[in-house]
């Protein structure tokens, strides 16, 4: 089968979608069936048909999504009612939408490793409780609770932080 | 014109304190927040206003709680249930929103008490926890009701207010995104600019039609 030329395939869209809480370990494939889910459950099959919707590339907390042109509130829609992914609770933020990944690689921000090592290793208080601290950026500090069990991540910030 | 999230649980009841939450609510768009059982404060540039909850009370048990917390200046919402209740907290002064109209029985919200809010000034919340995390026949039924709710917004005028009642950062939602959910409920853009104003609306006091000079 030949390959179409340029001007008679489909006009597709990218759009770049942050993956909340940082560190989290993305399966394109489980994010795939997410989003597929998604679409399908708000639109139903006929609009998933016409949105293709499709994840491209997963790098670091950033994942790419395709769609046909014309399709990004539909597939931005149903992207912001994904709240978990392998029973991870968490959260899809669009960033942008382009017409060009390579654009969009332009915008994804590289997360400091060296800062993120020490900050693993780091224990707080809160709230009377020991915590380890997970993820650590400018104010906002995720952290988990030492033991187990109910080690959830909590969501705070520096200054909710007790002194030691 | 504030942008207000008009319902978020932060810790103890939620995993995210109420800091971290001003701090990605800021960064999503809001001006404002309503936390529920939490002090009010201000974070950066977000203003968080404390909230109570009514909820599983019987109509006296409603009446006690909303003399006692009428002069704290906490927003004051209650958890709607049938008609008869609904029209007995619609009607009792000191309340500011009805929540959870989508879970009532279907004519729970009638156009008596839509009549009866817009008189009062009290706000119908639309909690988009519903739209976001359910599935299948629990968020099409939430659909319809929301709905059905509009229709009767557009005849009596009264004011709506919108919650994600996020228990978490993760479950919160950008304004963008908030208006792309409610699309699905036949909002414009304008009345979700007027249901994002709506928590300012209802907790202002009146301005009398007559203003007496000397």
């Amino acid at each position: 089968m030949t390959v179409r030329p340029p001007t008679l395939r489909d006009k597709r869209r990218y759009v770049l979608v942050r993956v909340d809480p940082p560190g989290t370990a993305i399966d394109q494939k489980e994010l795939y069936y997410a989003v597929s889910d998604a679409v399908t459950s708000l639109w139903g099959d006929a609009v998933a048909a016409v949105i293709v919707q499709a994840v491209i590339c997963a790098e670091g907390d950033y994942v790419v999504v395709r769609c046909r042109r014309g399709s990004e509130r539909e597939l931005a829609i149903a992207l912001s009612t994904i709240t978990r992914l392998c029973d991870i609770p968490v959260a899809l933020r669009i960033i942008a939408a382009s017409g060009t990944i390579d654009s969009l690689r332009d915008r994804m921000k590289t997360p400091a490793k060296a800062s993120d090592e020490t900050a693993l290793t780091e224990e707080c208080r809160f709230s009377g409780k020991e915590c380890l601290v997970a993820h650590c950026d400018g104010q906002k500090v995720d952290v988990i609770e030492k033991g187990f069990k109910n080690t959830h991540r909590l969501f705070l910030t520096r200054e909710d932080l007790e002194e030691p | 014109m504030k942008i207000t999230d008009a319902a978020v649980c932060p810790y103890p009841n939620g995993d995210s304190s109420v800091r971290r939450l001003a701090l990605e609510a800021e960064v999503l768009g809001f001006d404002s927040l309503v936390a529920i059982d939490t002090p009010s404060g201000r974070y950066g540039s977000v203003e968080v206003r404390s909230g109570l909850f009514i909820r599983n009370a019987g109509m006296k048990d409603v009446i006690a709680q909303v003399k006692r917390a009428k002069d704290s200046g906490a927003v004051i919402s209650v958890k709607a249930g049938d008609a008869g209740f609904n029209r007995g907290v619609v009607g009792l002064r000191g309340v500011h929103i009805l929540r959870g109209v989508h879970a009532a029985d279907r004519n729970a919200f009638d156009h008596v008490t839509a009549k009866m809010a817009a008189d009062n000034g009290v706000a119908i919340d639309i909690d988009l926890s519903i739209i976001i995390a359910g599935r299948g026949i629990a968020r099409q039924r939430a659909i319809q009701r929301y709905r059905d709710v509009l229709v009767l917004e557009r005849r009596f005028e009264f004011p709506l207010t919108l919650s994600t009642y996020a228990h978490s950062v993760l479950e919160l939602r950008a304004v963008r995104e908030i208006s792309g959910l409610c699309s699905l409920l036949g909002m414009d853009i304008p009345d979700v600019e007027r249901a994002f104003a709506g928590v300012e609306r209802v907790t202002t006091p009146p301005k009398p039609s007559v203003r007496v000079i000397s």
